[in-house]
């Protein structure tokens, strides 16, 4: 439950965000970001739909190939799990 | 420069050897990286990666769990709650229903949402009936919650809340002088939301190294690689092995809402009993929305095994760190995914759940230990 996913913004409505990784695109509130400025094409950990930190395209992009491998990796996963 | 796992692991295998050292985490996701990455295959031997307190879903009381079931069944409501919580099983009789699950098929409009913004919608889009968000989880979970109240919720939205703090568990366990641990990985994401800074009191208090690591094994490596370096040269620190997403001070927003919607109590824990300030509950200023006062107590003290794991399951001994999964007597026979007994068989971050889904599925005697399978 404490997994957060990097995802990029995409729009912004006031405290809400269209928000999108892996082509999948979810609506994240950023209520508790107020602090940071953010924009669109920033990027985010997303956890239950909030962002709870600011990520460097580089960042999310590394996090992003490691969780790749990860999910690969994963019987749960992988569409011949039972 | 950039070190990668592999590298990580060369270092850590050029180290001398010490003895067996112990590492915990308190993190369902550190778990599920560890065991999906093969990572205790691949360290030296003589360490030991222990799992410890760092599901939710596994401690949350179990009296929490059957008020919503009989909450969801007895009044006209729509309950929803986190995916994770709908099967996790309470103690009565078989002829009554064990989860939230099994309420649903007889007719409780449960759902499952996977985000706070959906229990607003789902009581906007209801506006004559009342819903009930059981909310359980960790500071990354509950901040989110708290958020949620403080940005406004519609009158008909009211909170079971079963959230709960993380380190209290681990200070629990470093103060009982029997800890199992030599070492912690300290969790990221509560850290992003918390700050690390809440894990100091391991090293200045209890003498004990501590990392914080994100999710990647590269990062739950070097945080590995920084305690054992720290214990070779007797110089204990808090490192920050994610610094990507973890910043000094943590969210202080999140922080903010946390403090505003919510207060800090000695919390029961599922199995383990109370810890000090270890809970949240909802301010009195959001008494309107609070479940536990709008609704009756369906709570029964008489009722059998009230607030207790199930009947031979070891869950609060694996939450603990005492033993390891497979050392549960029902591990992989009588409880297996499909079919859960336990709560850490239930929750994706429960370390039963993510053993078995990792392949370590032989049930081994307390003596035989993690190496057999792991």
């Amino acid at each position: 439950m404490c997994l957060g996913i990097p995802m990029q913004i995409k729009s912004i409505d006031g405290f809400m965000a269209r928000c999108e990784a892996k082509g999948v695109e979810r609506d994240v509130s950023l209520f508790m970001m107020q602090e940071d400025e953010l924009k669109v094409d920033d990027y985010v950990v997303v956890h239950v739909g909030y962002a709870i930190q600011r990520l460097t395209p580089q960042e999310a992009q590394t996090a992003w190939e490691i969780y790749d491998q990860m999910l690969a990796d994963d019987p749960q996963t992988r569409p011949e799990a039972g | 420069m950039t070190i990668n796992a592999k590298q990580w692991l060369e270092r850590i295998h050029e180290l001398p050897y010490r003895g067996k050292v112990k590492i915990m985490n308190v993190c369902g996701g550190h778990e599920r990286s560890i065991t999906m990455a093969g990572l205790r295959k691949a360290l030296p031997d003589y360490i030991e990666l222990v799992p410890g307190p760092g599901c939710p879903v596994c401690i949350c009381p179990e009296e929490d769990v059957f008020e919503a079931i009989q909450l969801a069944l007895h009044e006209d409501i729509i309950l929803v709650a986190f995916g994770d919580m709908l099967r996790v099983p309470v103690n009565v009789a078989k002829t009554q229903a064990r989860t939230l699950e099994q309420a649903k098929a007889l007719g409780a409009d449960i759902r499952p949402i996977a985000s706070p913004t959906e229990a607003v919608s789902i009581a906007r889009a209801n506006p004559g009936k009342a819903v009930v968000f059981f909310a359980a989880g960790f500071e990354t979970t509950t901040a989110p919650v708290a958020a949620m109240m403080v940005e406004g919720v519609p009158e008909n939205l009211s909170l079971l809340l079963s959230g709960r703090l993380t380190w209290p568990a681990v200070a629990m366990l470093l103060q009982s002088g029997t800890p199992g641990f030599d070492v912690l990985i300290a969790p990221g994401h509560v850290s992003t939301v918390m700050g690390p800074e809440e894990w100091e009191f391991v090293v200045d208090r209890h003498h004990i190294p501590a990392a914080v690591a994100g999710f990647q094994p590269d990062s739950l490596l070097a945080a590995m690689y920084s305690c054992l370096r720290q214990l070779d040269e007797g110089r204990y620190f808090l490192d920050n092995c994610y610094p990507q997403v973890v910043k000094p001070g943590g969210n202080k927003t999140a922080q903010a809402h946390l403090a505003k919607a919510m207060n800090v109590y000695d919390a029961n824990w599922r199995g383990i009993g109370i810890i000090p300030s270890s809970g949240y509950r909802l301010d009195a200023a959001y008494s309107s929305h609070d479940a536990r006062k709008l609704f009756p107590s369906y709570a029964d003290d008489a009722r059998k095994r009230a607030g207790q794991m199930p009947p031979g399951c070891d869950c609060a001994q694996v939450v603990l760190g005492k033993i390891y999964p497979n050392e549960c007597k029902l591990f992989g026979t009588a409880c297996i995914p499909r079919n859960p007994i336990g709560p850490c068989m239930v929750s994706d971050e429960g370390a039963c759940r993510i053993w078995w889904a990792g392949g370590m599925r032989e049930a081994v005697s307390k003596d035989a230990k993690q190496k057999a399978v792991g």
